[in-house]
């Protein structure tokens, strides 16, 4: 019926999506290697042409509606936490652990490893961690890791894949940092701009709900009043 | 929400172990626990976002065992206190007859010579028979664990290993046990040395465990700020129909 109904709708649909986008960045604001996500929001369907349906000449354009078009994760390397334990590792500056899991290698900076039953460096989910020669890493005699025997691997194309893990192709020609012991990465959720996110976007939803509840009352009006014919 | 939600069960399991830690900072040979957080699975988003934009589902904890972080030694001039030193631990016999290791040197002499730990009062494996009426201060302890009383030897404490620390299962008595995923108690490396007259002290550090505990209440305090402020938006969208 009224296209504007439908367009503040999917704003309010595309602010959902925010919230929830920002929600997983404040639960993970404890996450060691952890890295925030920011979404942006387009018109979709970009421009609608409108024309004055009796001349044909053109009125101009309108657009029909929000969505998020686009997440963008910030890779940037965060502050290292001393920790001291011998199995936390790090990676100071750019570059990614690798880990051999069952989908394949995959790729983090949440440098909270341990050991397994055989002697070699495991990431939480008990996956053996990768050395520069692509083989698992095993632990000295006295229980700690050589941090030179680590590989590190730049990455483009990265994508998020849960359990602190991404997805990425392999850049080996790129510098990267080096590891360090006993430290690990924090997080990358800055608390205070994330709940002011959350606020606007809680405006902006508000805002969507009061243009539904006006042309919602325009309508009533329109069918009841008009409609009302004095007799 | 229910990402929310995630974050806020996650922080109270560390709150937990914090609590725990906390409570053992003065337990001798007591190792604190490592808690590591990790994010949950990426989904497509739901209408409101274009094909592609992935959204998390919040984060989970999983304790990752005990620290192998070295205690601070602390001098008590006990002849039958021991210190360990670098990796491994004291082998003693459960009551029922397990192995369990323990790196509390707090010991001392049952009623007929045995050398037994203090808390629980478990024998050493293998036990440990000192000659009667040996006195605790005419007993000397050696770095590799050699045990001579006036001179004669009468024993050697047994230091073992295992290969994955982290993975031992804690019991109660400040004890610990092999688990699979721990691999099976080996002799300890030769850099593995015991000293007499020392003890071991909790690695619990009162001011990083203050701090951490802090920090966790308030990564808790923002996840429920989360919640409320989905919560507002569900009651926004109420109000769309008057």
């Amino acid at each position: 019926m009224e296209r504007g109904l439908y367009i503040a709708a999917s704003g309010m649909l595309a602010e959902q999506v925010r919230q929830d986008q920002l929600a997983n960045d404040l639960a993970n604001a404890s996450t060691p290697g952890y890295k925030s996500d920011r979404v942006s929001q387009h018109s979709f369907a970009r421009e609608l042409d409108l024309v004055n349906r009796r001349s044909g000449a053109a009125v101009g354009t309108l657009g029909a509606g929000a969505i998020i078009a686009e997440k963008r994760t910030d890779l940037t390397p965060q502050t290292l936490k001393e920790t001291g334990e011998p199995l936390d590792l790090a990676v100071a500056g750019e570059g990614y652990f690798q880990v051999q899991t069952a989908q394949g290698v995959r790729y983090t900076r949440d440098g909270s490893f341990t050991a397994d039953a055989q002697g070699r460096l495991v990431d939480q989910a008990g996956d053996p961690v990768l050395g520069a020669d692509g083989r698992p890493v095993r632990l000295n005699a006295d229980g700690t890791v050589d941090p030179a025997r680590v590989g590190v691997v730049a990455l483009t194309n990265v994508a998020k894949a849960g359990d602190g893990r991404y997805t990425g192709t392999p850049d080996r020609g790129a510098e990267t940092g080096t590891v360090r012991t006993g430290a690990i990465e924090t997080s990358g959720v800055d608390a205070s701009r994330t709940m002011i996110e959350m606020i606007g976007s809680l405006r902006a939803f508000e805002a969507g709900q009061r243009a539904i509840t006006t042309i919602d009352e325009t309508l009533r009006l329109a069918s009841g009043q008009v409609g009302n014919l004095p007799g | 929400m229910y990402t929310a939600a995630a974050g806020m069960a996650a922080q109270q399991r560390r709150l937990d172990s914090l609590g725990n830690d906390l409570a053992n900072v003065s337990t001798t040979g007591y190792k604190h626990v490592r808690v590591a957080f990790r994010d949950l699975v990426y989904t497509q988003a739901a209408r409101g976002g274009a094909d592609g934009v992935e959204l998390g589902s919040g984060a989970a904890v999983r304790t990752l065992g005990r620290t192998t972080q070295q205690g601070a030694i602390k001098q008590t001039g006990e002849p039958l206190d021991v210190a360990i030193t670098g990796e491994g631990f004291l082998a003693v016999r459960m009551p029922d007859g397990r192995q369990a290791l323990t790196r509390d040197g707090q010991l001392r002499l049952d009623a007929t010579g045995r050398l037994v730990t203090a808390t629980g009062g478990l024998l050493m494996d293998p036990s440990i028979t000192l000659p009667a009426g040996t006195q605790p201060d005419r007993i000397a302890i050696g770095a590799d664990g050699t045990i001579t009383a006036d001179g004669r030897a009468a024993g050697r404490l047994r230091l073992v290993t295992v290969t994955a620390p982290g993975a031992l299962d804690g019991g109660a008595d400040n004890v610990f046990f092999a688990t699979r995923g721990s691999g099976a108690p080996t002799a300890a490396p030769a850099t593995t040395s015991v000293q007499q007259g020392a003890l071991e002290s909790s690695t619990v550090d009162i001011g990083s465990a203050m701090t951490d505990m802090i920090s966790t209440q308030r990564a808790f305090e923002l996840a429920s700020k989360a919640i409320q402020m989905q919560d507002q938006m569900l009651e926004v969208a109420n109000g769309v129909k008057r």
